[in-house]
Parts: C-alpha cells; sequence; structure tokens
C-alpha cells in the first residue's frame, strides 16, 4: 500500500491521480479514528463532485447550443446563420479573444474586424444577437460541442429486411393443372383397359360418344360458364364508376405515413380547409416550404413504392425545391416555380353534393372514418368505396353529437324527447340525412 | 380428337394463369364510369385545370385582389411586407393594435385548437419550442424553434409584430396567411400573449380535435 502511494502510475491524469491517492489515504483511514476518517471521505466527495462537475460542463455544450444558438445556427447546415462545424478553420475565430468579443457583441466586433463585416452583410438583414452574459467556460464548452463529431447514424439492427410472402396461387394452379391432367390420363386407362378387356371377353360395346357431343358434359359447362360469367358481369358493372383502392402515382413521392404518422403533423396543418368549406385544401407549395425551408434531407426509415421499387427521400424533396422555385444553395426563391399537379384520388360525380366541413366541423366525424388509416400509407389509395350504399349506411348507423351542438339547436322535438328519455340518441337519418335532395340536387 | 383436348387443356392453362395474375396489383387506373356528363363538372371547380381557358383567350386569375375582405372577415392586416433588407414596416407593426385583445371562453378553445393544428408542430404544445418536428434535436428540423414562453425576444414581442411575422413569415418561419385568416391569425396572438403571462383559459380546454393524427 504505501508503495503505491508514492509511486502512483505516472501516466494518470491529474485529476485520477489525486483521486487515487485520496482513495488509497482513505483506506488506509479505515483503521483510524473517526474524525480522521470522516475528513477524507469529505474531501473525496469534493474531489468527485469536481471530476464529474468538469464532465457535466462539458456535457452543458449540447444544452447551452440548443438555448442559445439553435435557432438560427445548426452544425452542419447553413440556416439562417452560417453552419458552425470547423468553425475555427475560418476568419478569426481559431483566436477565441475574438470569438468571445464577437459572440458577446457582433455589431461592435464587426466594426474591428473584415472578416466578421463581411458576414453581416451575406445575412443581412439578419444580425446577430449578442449573448452578453455567455461566460468564457460556456462559449468554450458550446465550441467543444459543435467540435465534436455528430454521433453516426444507428446501426440497422433490423439486418436483412423480411421477406415479402410470396403469393403461393400461380404455383398451386400449375399443380392444380397437373393433378387434373393425371387424373384425366389415368382415367383414359382405365377405359382403354375396361376396353381391352370386354374385346378380350367378346362383350359388345357401342361407339363410344366424344364427350363434346355429350349432353350431360354440355350442360354443366352451359351452367358453369352462366354463373361464372354472370358474377363477373355483376361485380364488373356495381364496380363500373368505383375506384376503390385507386392509387395514382404522384408527381412527388409524397408520405402521409412519414408526415402525419411519424413526424406527428395534424391532418389540418396542410388540410385546414376541411374545416372550412366544402373542400380539404390541397396545400400550396409554400405550405411545404414552411418545413422544408430547413428540412432538405430525408434520414427517417426507407421508402417503398407499391411495386417495390425504393424511393430515395432526399431527391424527393429536391424534386419540392424545383417546383417551389426555391434554391437551397443560396437558401432563396427563385421565382421561378410552377404548380405540382397532384393527381386527385377521390373523385365523386358531378350530379352528387358533399361538404367536408358539414362533416367534420358539425358532425365531428375523424379523417380516418372515411379515408382510412392515411397516417400508415405511403401512397395513398381509396379507402372507403364512396357509394351512396356506404354513405346512406354511415348516415343510418351514426349518432350525432346534437347536444351542446348550436347547429342542431332548431330541433326542438328531439331535444326534447331527448330531455323527457323517450329517446337516446340521433341519427343523421332522422335529422333528413337521407333524403334525396340533401346531396342530390 | 387428340387437338381438341390439347385445345381445351391448352385454354383452361391460359384462363387459369389471366385469372391468378389479375387477383393483386396496385391500381394506378382509375376505371371507367357510366354516364361522362353527369360525372365531369362543366362548371369550373376549385383545383380543375384552366388552362384550356387561356387557349380559348380567356384570362382567368384565381388568385383575390390585394387587399380584399373575404365575406365575414376582418381587415387585413395594414402594412405591406418589407422589401429586401429593410425592416421598416416590422418595426412600424410593433405599433398595430390586436383587434382581439378579449376573447370569450369558446374563442379562446379555437384559439387554442388553431395553435395546436398550425403552430404546435414546431413551437410546442406547451409553447416551449420542442414541437414534435424538433424533439429536443432528435426530430428532422435541423434547429430550434423559438421557445415562445423562455425567449425574451418573443415575450416582450408586442402583438403587432407577432402579426407581422405570422403573415409575412420571418428567418426560417413562413407565411402563416394561406393557412389561416386575418382574424384566426389574431386570434392565436391573442392565446400565445395569455399564455406567455400565466394565463389558463376560462374552461378546461375539452374541445374535441377531430382531425388529429393518431
Amino acid at each position: 500500500m504505501w508503495i503505491l502511494c508514492q509511486y502512483p502510475p505516472l501516466n494518470l491524469h491529474p485529476v485520477f491521480r489525486v483521486l487515487f491517492l485520496i482513495t488509497i489515504r482513505f483506506l488506509n483511514g479505515m483503521n483510524q479514528p473517526k474524525s480522521s476518517l470522516r475528513r477524507s471521505l469529505s474531501v473525496y466527495l469534493v474531489l468527485i463532485s469536481l471530476f464529474f462537475g468538469k464532465n457535466l460542463i462539458a456535457q452543458d455544450g449540447k444544452a447551452l447550443f440548443q438555448t442559445n444558438c439553435a435557432s438560427c445556427h445548426a452544425i452542419n447546415k447553413k440556416l439562417t446563420g452560417p453552419a458552425l462545424a470547423d468553425l475555427e478553420a475560418r476568419g478569426p475565430w481559431a483566436d477565441r479573444k475574438k470569438l468571445y468579443a464577437w459572440i458577446r457583441n457582433p455589431a461592435a466586433f464587426a466594426k474591428t474586424d473584415e472578416y466578421s463585416a463581411n458576414l453581416l452583410k451575406e445575412y443581412s438583414p439578419v444580425l446577430m444577437t449578442g449573448f452578453a452574459s455567455l461566460t468564457d467556460q460556456e462559449i468554450d464548452a458550446i465550441v467543444d460541442y459543435i467540435k465534436k463529431p455528430a454521433p453516426a447514424p444507428e446501426a440497422k439492427t433490423a439486418g436483412a429486411p423480411a421477406e415479402p410472402a410470396k403469393d403461393n396461387s400461380f404455383l398451386f394452379g400449375i399443380l392444380a393443372l397437373v393433378l387434373a391432367i393425371v387424373a384425366l390420363i389415368l382415367l383414359q386407362i382405365n377405359s382403354n383397359l375396361k376396353k381391352l378387356s370386354d374385346v378380350k371377353e367378346g362383350v359388345e360395346t357401342p361407339d363410344p360418344i366424344p364427350f363434346f357431343k355429350n349432353k350431360a358434359y354440355i350442360a354443366t359447362v352451359i351452367i358453369l360458364l352462366f354463373l361464372v360469367g354472370g358474377y363477373f358481369t355483376i361485380q364488373g358493372a356495381i364496380g363500373l364508376g368505383r375506384q376503390t383502392n385507386y392509387q395514382p402515382e404522384q408527381p412527388i413521392y409524397y408520405s402521409h405515413k412519414v408526415h402525419a404518422g411519424i413526424n406527428q403533423v395534424n391532418c389540418l396543418y396542410c388540410h385546414g380547409g376541411a374545416m372550412e368549406g366544402k373542400h380539404a385544401n390541397i396545400p400550396s407549395v409554400n405550405v411545404c416550404m414552411n418545413c422544408h425551408m430547413a428540412i432538405n434531407e430525408y434520414k427517417g426509415p426507407e421508402l417503398v413504392r407499391e411495386d417495390g421499387s425504393k424511393v430515395n427521400g432526399t431527391a424527393e424533396i429536391q424534386k419540392l425545391y424545383k417546383y417551389a422555385g426555391w434554391d437551397p444553395a443560396t437558401n432563396k426563391y427563385t421565382g421561378e416555380g410552377k404548380p405540382i399537379e397532384w393527381v386527385k384520388i377521390h373523385n365523386l360525380p358531378d350530379h352528387v353534393y358533399f361538404n367536408h366541413s358539414q362533416h367534420t366541423k358539425a358532425g365531428g366525424v375523424q379523417c380516418q372514418t372515411c379515408h382510412g388509416p392515411i397516417q400508415e400509407m405511403g401512397e395513398v389509395y381509396q379507402f372507403s368505396n364512396l357509394s351512396m350504399g356506404w354513405c346512406i349506411n354511415c348516415h343510418r348507423e351514426t349518432s350525432v353529437k346534437f347536444k351542446d351542438n348550436g347547429f342542431y339547436s332548431i330541433y326542438e322535438k328531439f331535444h326534447n324527447d331527448i330531455k323527457n328519455g323517450k329517446m337516446d340518441s340521433v341519427t343523421v337519418e332522422k335529422i333528413g340525412g337521407t333524403e334525396c335532395q340533401k346531396c342530390h340536387y | 380428337m387428340r387437338t381438341t383436348k390439347i385445345l381445351i387443356f391448352g385454354w383452361t392453362a391460359v384462363l387459369l394463369a389471366g385469372f391468378s395474375s389479375c387477383s393483386n396489383g396496385v391500381r394506378r387506373d382509375p376505371g371507367s364510369i357510366y354516364m361522362p356528363d353527369m360525372a365531369y363538372s362543366r362548371a369550373v371547380e376549385t383545383y380543375s385545370d384552366v388552362k384550356y381557358l387561356n387557349d380559348q383567350g380567356i384570362h382567368y386569375d384565381a388568385t383575390p385582389v390585394a387587399g380584399t375582405v373575404k365575406r365575414g372577415g376582418i381587415a387585413v392586416f395594414p402594412l405591406s411586407k418589407d422589401q429586401g433588407t429593410d425592416t421598416t414596416n416590422y418595426v412600424a407593426s410593433k405599433q398595430v393594435a390586436n383587434p382581439y385583445a378579449q376573447l370569450d371562453p369558446k374563442d379562446f378553445l379555437e384559439a387554442a385548437r388553431l395553435y395546436r393544428v398550425n403552430c404546435a408542430i414546431c413551437h410546442g404544445e406547451k409553447l416551449d419550442g420542442n414541437g414534435p418536428i424538433y424533439n429536443g434535436g432528435n426530430g428532422p428540423y435541423p434547429i430550434a424553434p423559438k421557445n415562445l414562453i423562455a425567449d425574451p425576444v418573443v415575450s416582450k414581442m408586442p402583438e403587432g409584430q407577432m402579426m407581422y411575422s405570422v403573415t409575412y413569415g420571418k428567418n426560417l418561419m413562413g407565411s402563416y396567411a394561406s393557412q389561416m385568416s386575418t382574424r384566426q391569425r389574431w386570434m392565436v396572438i391573442h392565446y400565445v400573449k395569455t399564455m406567455q403571462s400565466g394565463g389558463k383559459p376560462a374552461a378546461a380546454p375539452a374541445v374535441t380535435d377531430t382531425t388529429k393524427a393518431k
């Protein structure tokens, strides 16, 4: 023990060395009177707190950066202000004293330094806010945080993506066909053998009727054709004009799953018109740019089209920039935009009137009730068949929010009936939701 | 005899293959309809393509005249957007007063709903600048949105100047004039100001957000 006290490992960090010595003293102190034990224990604790305190400041760099700098600067991206990576390699910033002076009072420092004066000109009219209250240590901590390499993106743990379930129906079809052929051949052999044995025994047999002249065969085939053909004809006739599962390819691969699902953007952020009038807006490009001025690359889970081909999210954002006329290099609009021609998916015929706000604002219906699990759709498809039967069925079954709803205050009889307990809810049908003129006029 | 058999087997195989292939595919085609003259509108509908009008020499512009007030709406924000590096109107906007200095509880709930729909995605439901899109630096948004409560720049900002920023955009924030009417923007600003001063809504926010993505 004594030898260790005298020769602590010399290559240790000084803090470790002191800690090491104190630990040994503490261990020695176990055999000593209580007071000295307590003293060495307290010294030990103080040192530990000092040691970890240093660590805390290093961590604080991130918090300091986020509270003070992050609303204008990113580390690797030029935004309201320049990107801060490799800060010390540029201009006068290798000199910490100049950096301190600049951060505390940018306007004053720019008067004495040409590089920073140019910076102010470049980012005009935005003038960097001065942070007079930041101490030298805090600024150092921020710079240390910036210098740290960004944590590598999490290694994909999933490994190979799960094999898509194979559709085996084709294989089964072929198998069934082969078995049918084998069965037919066996039947043929059987009848031939029978014929041979008949000839051997001298039994007279009439000439066989070929099966396409056999009445039983013909009748069966005709009935089968009638049933199958009739089924498909009726299905086709009902389906004519309906577009369930219609899933067109859009000019930009816009994923509702990424926006409304993963990033929790409210449906109404883009489709606010659903609460205001007939149409749920198709957002204009400026609504996209609210976020995509800053978000110029896609880092989320892999995007795949319905046909299995992969989508490069960042390339799709670049497409948006082309439509918006946004130059990501200078962060400015070029003024050469053009509208995105999205393909309309839900097409109601002109002889039907449908109003979104009537359903969302007055009726309190959720988007997903008609549009399905839209927050899980990569490419949107038509979830409901939008047939008249579907509309009417919902109007018959759904109870409206009747109480405290200004839209229905005129239905006095129903209000009284509810009060007297004669009825417990009012369906859409009861307030005229199945009348022809409500939707056709 | 033999040829007939071969023919029948062949056709069965072709039909089976045909049915199995059309059972599951992506429907990229909308299909056809019964009566086109009843299905397609003859009137110019919202979002319909109007390029053909130009070909006929008819000028059609969907943009309203500058300064137009919609029916039932209130006067538009009086200041225009600063051009280039000019900040005159941004500074002048400090003087514009909020016509909705008071909101009844129902309107206040509506303002809270508008805030949650349009602002909370970045500035957070608690106005702490930590909406789901930033998420403490883990979201896709690369920089921290303004903390509307703790940042003195915003908490001391006059309502008129907030209105200027919401109407025309500021730094990386875009204009919200296309998503909220003038009245709605003033209401949201009233809500933000109330929350900044620690104000609580008159009633518990029991409004049902019918369209929130789950």
